[in-house]
């Protein structure tokens, strides 16, 4: 808990003299100040906030967003093809999903990673069952979601974070194939 | 050569917001509209950033420059979603024929 409330500490005030125009002992001063408000008055936020990442975890991060960055140009791509060439240019559709991500950071990466791709927006998400609501533009786009690669590196990410926790992995965090099988097929279609 | 990529980077922004606000225009419901407006919100503010990277005279500058687009990219998400969920809280209808599936 105190090794988080330093790391966040120093990220918070490295944050602020990078942003700020000058280092001088007036802005540091008033960046150590702000950043140890932050940590006291977010600190019961602590235990839902990942441990320090280890270098394999940052890696497979880096890879992640990596392959985020690409998704974002797709889609962009898509989205823009779509406003352009098709008519009407939407087919909306909204999923309810239950991707293989247990714990609080992963699915709020997920969401984010999702909305931050033209064409899904995640509208909601359950606490308790991890239940996802999307928006999607099309069709095609709501499909792609069921087996997007995303979901994999983050089940992957936190499988080993637990690992290294020294828990046991739970059948259920990991993707199989059998669950993608039900998530893909077994969808039912109805209108809104 | 990177003034002519800067520029090329300029360009590309200009066209995804340009894409980003016909959206607005041809989306029919909030819903979709958010996701016209998401060009914008990605790739134009990227290619802006990319070709504002490639100018900057100082290392000082870029990392600030990095700093606030992964600012951004975090924030963003997070307010299209409140947008969203604010949406459906509150009863905005989704076009008609939106469909729904269960996975």
């Amino acid at each position: 808990m105190r090794k988080r409330s330093v790391v966040l500490f120093t990220l918070l005030l490295a944050f602020w003299l990078v942003i700020s125009a000058e280092a001088d002992l007036q802005h540091i001063a008033m960046g150590a100040i702000l950043a140890l408000v932050a940590v006291w008055f977010w600190q019961d936020l602590g235990p839902r906030l990942p441990h320090v990442l280890s270098a394999r975890e940052l890696l497979l991060l880096g890879h992640c967003l990596v392959s985020l960055a690409w998704f974002v140009i797709q889609s962009n791509i898509a989205v823009a093809k779509s406003l352009l060439f098709s008519s009407p240019p939407v087919g909306p559709v909204f999923v309810v999903m239950r991707p293989p991500i247990e714990s609080h950071w992963g699915r709020v990466l997920l969401a984010t990673c999702i909305t931050i791709t033209p064409g899904t927006v995640t509208v909601d998400i359950d606490p308790e069952t991890g239940q996802f609501i999307v928006h999607a533009l099309t069709e095609e786009t709501a499909a792609g979601l069921f087996d997007w690669q995303i979901i994999h590196e983050i089940s992957n990410l936190e499988s080993w974070r637990q690992r290294r926790a020294g828990h046991a992995v739970a059948s259920s965090g990991s993707y199989g194939v059998d669950s993608l099988g039900t998530l893909a097929g077994d969808h039912r279609s109805d209108s809104y | 050569m990177i003034r002519w990529i800067a520029n090329i980077c300029f360009i590309g922004s200009f066209l995804a917001f340009g894409l980003g606000t016909l959206g607005l225009f041809r989306f029919p419901d909030p819903y979709t509209r958010m996701h016209g407006v998401g060009m914008g919100d990605t790739l134009g503010v990227g290619l802006a950033g990319l070709g504002l990277f490639l100018l900057s005279p100082s290392w000082a500058l870029r990392i600030k420059l990095v700093v606030i687009l992964f600012l951004f990219w975090a924030i963003n998400p997070t307010m299209s979603h409140l947008v969203a969920k604010a949406g459906l809280i509150h009863g905005v209808q989704p076009l008609k024929g939106t469909r729904l599936i269960k996975g």
